[in-house]
């Protein structure tokens, strides 16, 4: 397999399958992003605001009797997560720095579109309980209803607002 | 037998695990930038259909991590009561998937892809994350607005198999054959909405190549799980969620595993279905 060039959709696929596998066959729990995330934002917050943090009723159970959030399983993943991607746009000569938009887009315009669309996911996917990776597939590998629910609702919301926010992709 | 999960079996330690996340961390970062989920735009263009590759991508990991799944749990390898099972909140989970949609389409990404991104210098993935980190704290932040609706609409015999009440290796066979069919589809649209495909991992020559032996094992892996009579596999004596369940004994094995959320099947004690309280093994 050529290591320059990105792979085959399928291969990829796999790859990604595989690393979820390992993750049950060694750490009987799914991979996951968006609950490592949530670590780093309430460690974050629990820094400039502790007693506001340790009475949240949502981010209180991170700190319970002085936990570390950050010594978690997931956030170990999300370092390799970074490592892989860095490895991989190495192998490919794909490093840089650039904002990503589409033809039509103007800088400031995408940059809005990011800060809005991650604001809506990071609050989505604690309402959801998980994002797509650790909800989507790897719940929907377990054959969990809940995930294939999230699962097709996302490409029902993103089909029904991709025709409003066109300008910034196409 | 039931060597896996090495960490619950106590085969390795708490502190390895940890550390042994970083490498499959290292595979799902690697798949995600081959993928080409590190771009934005790539993403996005799933919701036009204009790039279809995204859902194929998702698709293969379901059927791959599906079949590795069921198969060690059949094959006693895994043991399936150990591993976390994400529970079901209907309402909740289908509210936050339609705004999560609404939320990639919006940012061109989803938490993966946007860490994955930053790791290519992608700056407006940085702004997607930071964007994530306020969502984050506003859902927790104001927590008692909508905690009540978060609790809501707990779904306990949350399989699909035991909703549909087939066995659950006909369900495998579905999943896999609805992941095929899917990636079918998406590709057919693409076809008919754009003439000219930007990807050419998705020209016909490359999917020929590629796919066809993957595909072919993924339908035949499935179709065994499906139509063999799998017990005959399983020496000795096993308790019921072991293995994929044979389709008469789909509804005796659906009763026995109803009271289990959290865990994929065993539990057979505790006939109430109660919530998990707190869940921190989630994504």
């Amino acid at each position: 397999m050529d290591l320059r060039r990105r792979w085959p959709p399928v291969l990829a696929g796999l790859l990604i399958g595989l690393s979820m596998l390992l993750a049950w066959v060694v750490a009987g729990r799914g991979i996951g992003a968006s609950g490592a995330l949530t670590a780093i934002v309430a460690t974050l917050q629990h820094w400039i605001f502790p007693t506001l943090t340790e009475r949240s009723a949502y981010f209180a159970p991170y700190f319970a009797g002085g936990a570390n959030p950050l010594n978690d399983y997931l956030v170990y993943l999300l370092i390799g997560v970074l490592l892989g991607a860095f490895a991989g746009a190495a192998s490919c000569r794909d490093l840089s720095f650039e904002v990503q938009r589409g033809p039509r887009a103007t800088t400031l315009g995408r940059l809005a579109g990011a800060l809005a669309g991650g604001v809506l996911t990071g609050f989505a996917a604690r309402l959801a309980r998980g994002c797509t990776s650790g909800e989507g597939l790897v719940g929907a590998a377990q054959l969990s209803v809940g995930a294939w629910v999230f699962l097709l609702c996302i490409f029902a919301g993103g089909f029904g607002a991709a025709y409003f926010v066109r300008k910034q992709w196409i | 037998m039931d060597l896996a999960p090495f960490v619950k079996t106590g085969l390795i330690s708490e502190a390895l695990n940890l550390w042994l996340a970083v490498p499959i961390g290292f595979l799902f970062g690697f798949g995600l930038y081959h993928a080409g989920f590190t771009d934005s735009r790539k993403i996005a263009g799933a919701f036009y259909l204009k790039d279809v590759g995204v859902p194929v991508v998702m698709f293969s990991a379901i059927a791959a991590g599906t079949l590795g799944l069921w198969g060690f749990g059949l094959a006693g390898f895994l043991d399936l009561s150990k591993v976390y099972f994400l529970p079901t909140y209907l309402v909740p989970m289908a509210v936050g998937g339609l705004l999560f949609g609404v939320g990639m389409a919006v940012g061109g990404f989803c938490p993966g892809t946007a860490v994955a991104s930053v790791a290519t210098g992608r700056l407006d993935a940085v702004v997607f994350i930071v964007g994530f980190f306020g969502g984050s704290l506003l859902f927790g932040d104001l927590f008692p607005v909508w905690g009540d609706f978060y609790r809501s609409d707990f779904l306990p015999n949350a399989r699909l198999d035991q909703v549909f009440g087939t066995g659950l290796g006909v369900n495998v066979l579905i999943v896999v054959v609805a992941a095929v069919a899917g990636s079918l589809l998406m590709r057919l649209g693409q076809r008919h909405f754009w003439t000219t495909p930007k990807d050419e991992s998705l020209a016909p020559e490359q999917v020929l190549k590629y796919e066809v032996p993957y595909v072919t094992a993924a339908i035949v892996l499935a179709l065994a799980a499906a139509f063999v009579p799998t017990r005959a596999f399983v020496k000795g004596p096993v308790p019921e969620p072991y293995y994929i369940v044979e389709r008469s004994a789909a509804g005796a094995a659906q009763r026995s595993i109803a009271p289990t959320a959290v865990t994929l099947g065993g539990g057979r004690s505790g006939a109430v279905p109660t919530p998990p309280a707190k869940h921190r093994e989630g994504c």
